[in-house]
């Protein structure tokens, strides 16, 4: 999904080369949620009482316009008009995609929600920040384990301790400062 | 007169020392994550929510006036002092102020910056001030039916606009809308795609949806693309109090009234928010230089980036009265306001003015104060904001990934929702990289549930007729009216694509001859410009003799158009 992508100004596709395979199947999932949109509509109960066009009427509508925009870029992908993606100070267009960090990235974020009732929230952002870091290129590891650690106790501070806001401290339990 | 007292009776809230201090805090803190590289100002609004969770509602909503102008500021900073194309809104801006920053000019590309950003965001903030109460008296006038008209149209505004392809701003339109019907129906309380889950009956929280799209798919998509190598910000050289001569100043007042007067009344329209705004000035501005100074465009006018940044802050005023007037967003940073809004249960729409007018006019009182603030806070701190670009990217993604999840969890405390984080992230991964805009979602999931009660409430009261959503005058009149604008905001869409794709290929063109110059020259003429940086002396990426040649984009034939286009968010 390297290959370069060029702009027909004005069209804001483009045609380019390659396997759209990724694409075509990105717009086939939004013309099935509009289809699931549908099916799952028709369970909706609608109260014999209803005054007005019911519950199910905008559930439909929302699902038809899936439906049709989907077919649409469907449609456009298999002519070969692309989507240009994104851009950013930080993003190379030019790079080939680096699925293995984007895995570790959502591993880390999926392992850290498991980890915040039973370690406490501290403990649980101190090993996303490290695990994301090091995913992301960081090294040293240890300067990495130090700033997740001061970033995770800082947070806790700011937020547990001084906002108010109720994260699980773990084993911080019991000292004010962090909101215990 | 009676609003002038209303006014001054918000400056006397917002000018409590405690209030001063949020809106200090407010300012600060939005520039500063504004400022960093790949976040937005949506993205700076809706990572800094949990900061207000536990703040009572005045206070909150008077940082967010801080972080809502301190975030459209920080962006402007980075694109003028970061070596690399940036985001859409500041895309303009970078054009010129990136060239002139490589010139050694880029102390005066942030002054005028900086004061342009002062002087458009005070006329436009006096304009909202008088403005924003007539359009608010008309608003409490008009039914469910016009309600509904106004809404239709700025979801296809929005969803046509805000994007460079039509049918995927739609889309993403349409993934909005459907997120927002999960959970009970309001007025039923029957149970809407919960597929049975428990979790899923109370709906998905807005701000869950929106850090997901902005934070967490924006750290995937980088991270799938991340830009290796040193960071090269341009260094910024002399004292920040001799930023704008003279002659800076005499080319710089008209393009920030010319800026303010355009950006204004285009972010009151729905016509696509600050981008076009930005664009209408640059173009004018081009236009209207002469001699010498036409020249420069393309190679650093100081026109190029007083107008445009004059009229990105007058923009982002003027959407402001959609927003507080009609409860309607015309831009991502606006809906985030909106959830901001809706979090402390003030309804936002015709009613607010009404319901909570000390809350609104301290509000607007706020956004002069910030307004300020920016000023006298902005040029001296310039070589912290550098700091801040220098960040490692590692830990600046991780960052915002703890902040994410963060957010995610303080929503209702519980594990399950930074699953759902995650989930939509990774939908807002694959949008990026497929080129579907993030931004008409997120108005579509906060706009959807509001459109579908006015709209059966419209219905309700014709017993069904469709048609009479068309009879009322009024609403006949909207369609109309609104149909124009949206005619005429496609054309000047597809101008402002024309426009950057020949004025990037112009720019690079000059860059690739300006490099092979300066390469004959020799880098060393180059280094002796930059080389008394003020800011973090010694450090090899401040000092990095950017020659053109090198830093300028790859000049493939495919770069024009593909490297400075607009993505809307």
């Amino acid at each position: 999904m390297s290959t370069s992508v060029q702009n027909s100004p004005g069209s804001g596709t483009a045609a380019a080369p390659g396997k759209p395979i990724g694409e075509l199947v990105f717009a086939l999932l939004i013309v099935s949620i509009g289809v699931v949109g549908f099916v799952a509509g028709a369970g909706i109960q609608t109260p014999p009482s209803a005054s007005d066009i019911g519950p199910r009427a905008f559930p439909f509508a929302v699902s038809a316009l899936l439906v049709a925009v989907g077919a649409g870029l469907v449609f456009q992908v298999l002519r070969g008009h692309r989507g240009s993606a994104d851009e950013g100070e930080d993003v190379d267009l030019e790079a080939k995609t680096d699925w293995l960090t984007v895995g570790k990235l959502a591993g880390f974020v999926l392992l850290h929600a498991f980890l915040i009732v039973p370690l406490g929230w501290p403990v649980a952002a101190a090993i996303l920040f490290f695990g994301a870091a090091w995913s992301l290129g960081a090294r040293p590891w240890w300067r990495n384990l130090v700033t997740a650690i001061v970033l995770a106790l800082v947070l806790q501070f700011v937020f547990g301790g001084l906002l108010g806001v109720s994260l699980p401290p773990g084993f911080l339990e019991g000292l004010g400062i962090f909101g215990g | 007169m009676d609003n002038f007292f209303l006014l001054m009776e918000g400056f006397a809230t917002a000018m409590q020392p405690m209030y001063l201090l949020f809106a200090l805090g407010g300012v600060l803190v939005g520039t500063a994550v504004g400022v960093l590289p790949g976040i937005g100002p949506a993205m700076t609004v809706a990572l800094l929510m949990p900061i207000t969770y536990s703040l009572e509602p005045t206070a909150a909503i008077i940082v967010f006036a801080g972080i809502y102008y301190g975030g459209m500021y920080g962006g402007s900073t980075t694109s003028i002092l970061l070596n690399t194309p940036g985001e859409s809104s500041s895309i303009v801006t970078a054009l010129e102020g990136n060239k002139m920053a490589k010139a050694g000019r880029g102390a005066a590309a942030l002054a005028t910056a900086a004061v342009g950003s002062f002087v458009a965001g005070t006329i436009a903030t006096v304009l909202l001030s008088f403005l924003a109460p007539f359009v608010a008296a008309f608003a409490v006038q008009i039914g469910p039916v016009e309600y509904v008209a106004l809404m239709v149209v700025a979801f296809l505004t929005v969803g046509a606009l805000l994007g460079s392809s039509v049918l995927r701003g739609l889309a993403s339109l349409g993934l909005g809308l459907f997120i927002a019907l999960v959970g009970f129906d309001a007025l039923t309380a029957q149970q809407r795609y919960t597929f049975g889950s428990p979790f899923l009956a109370d709906g998905i929280d807005v701000v869950l949806v929106a850090v997901a799209l902005f934070a967490v798919g924006e750290a995937l998509y980088v991270a799938s693309r991340l830009r290796h190598g040193p960071i090269k910000v341009i260094p910024v050289t002399g004292g920040w109090t001799s930023w704008l001569r003279k002659d800076d100043l005499r080319r710089s007042w008209k393009p920030w009234l010319r800026g303010t007067f355009i950006g204004f009344p285009v972010g009151t329209i729905p016509a696509g928010g600050a981008d076009v705004a930005t664009f209408l000035s640059y173009a004018s501005e081009r236009k209207l230089a002469k001699g010498e100074n036409k020249k420069q465009f393309g190679k650093g006018a100081i026109e190029g980036v007083a107008g445009p940044e004059a009229a990105n802050n007058a923009a982002a005023a003027g959407v402001l009265v959609p927003l507080l007037t009609l409860g309607i967003p015309t831009t991502a940073t606006a809906a985030m306001m909106l959830v901001a809004f809706q979090r402390y249960q003030i309804p936002v729409g015709p009613q607010l003015f009404e319901s909570n007018s000390a809350l609104v006019w301290a509000l607007i009182a706020s956004l002069y104060v910030g307004n300020l603030m920016l000023l006298v806070l902005n040029l001296p701190l310039v070589g912290i904001w550098v700091k801040i670009l220098q960040i490692p990217r590692p830990y600046l993604y991780a960052g915002i990934l703890v902040f994410a999840v963060l957010g995610a969890f303080s929503v209702n405390f519980t594990p399950i929702d930074v699953i759902i984080l995650l989930v939509v992230g990774i939908l807002g991964f694959f949008m990026r990289r497929f080129g579907y805009p993030i931004a008409p979602m997120v108005v579509g999931l906060i706009l959807g549930p509001i459109f579908e009660s006015q709209l059966r409430r419209s219905l309700a009261i014709s017993q069904g007729d469709p048609v009479a959503l068309i009879q009322s005058p009024v609403a006949a009149t909207i369609y109309v009216v609104l149909i124009v604008i949206f005619a005429l905001s496609l054309l000047l869409k597809r101008r402002q694509r024309q426009f950057e794709a020949m004025v990037a290929a112009n720019a690079d063109a000059a860059d690739v001859v300006r490099g092979s110059e300066a390469g004959t020259a020799g880098a060393g003429a180059d280094a002796s410009t930059t080389a008394p940086s003020v800011t973090a002396p010694g450090s090899p990426t401040s000092s990095a003799p950017s020659s053109p040649a090198t830093s300028a984009a790859p000049s493939s034939p495919t770069s024009p158009g593909s490297d400075r286009k607009d993505t809307g968010r």
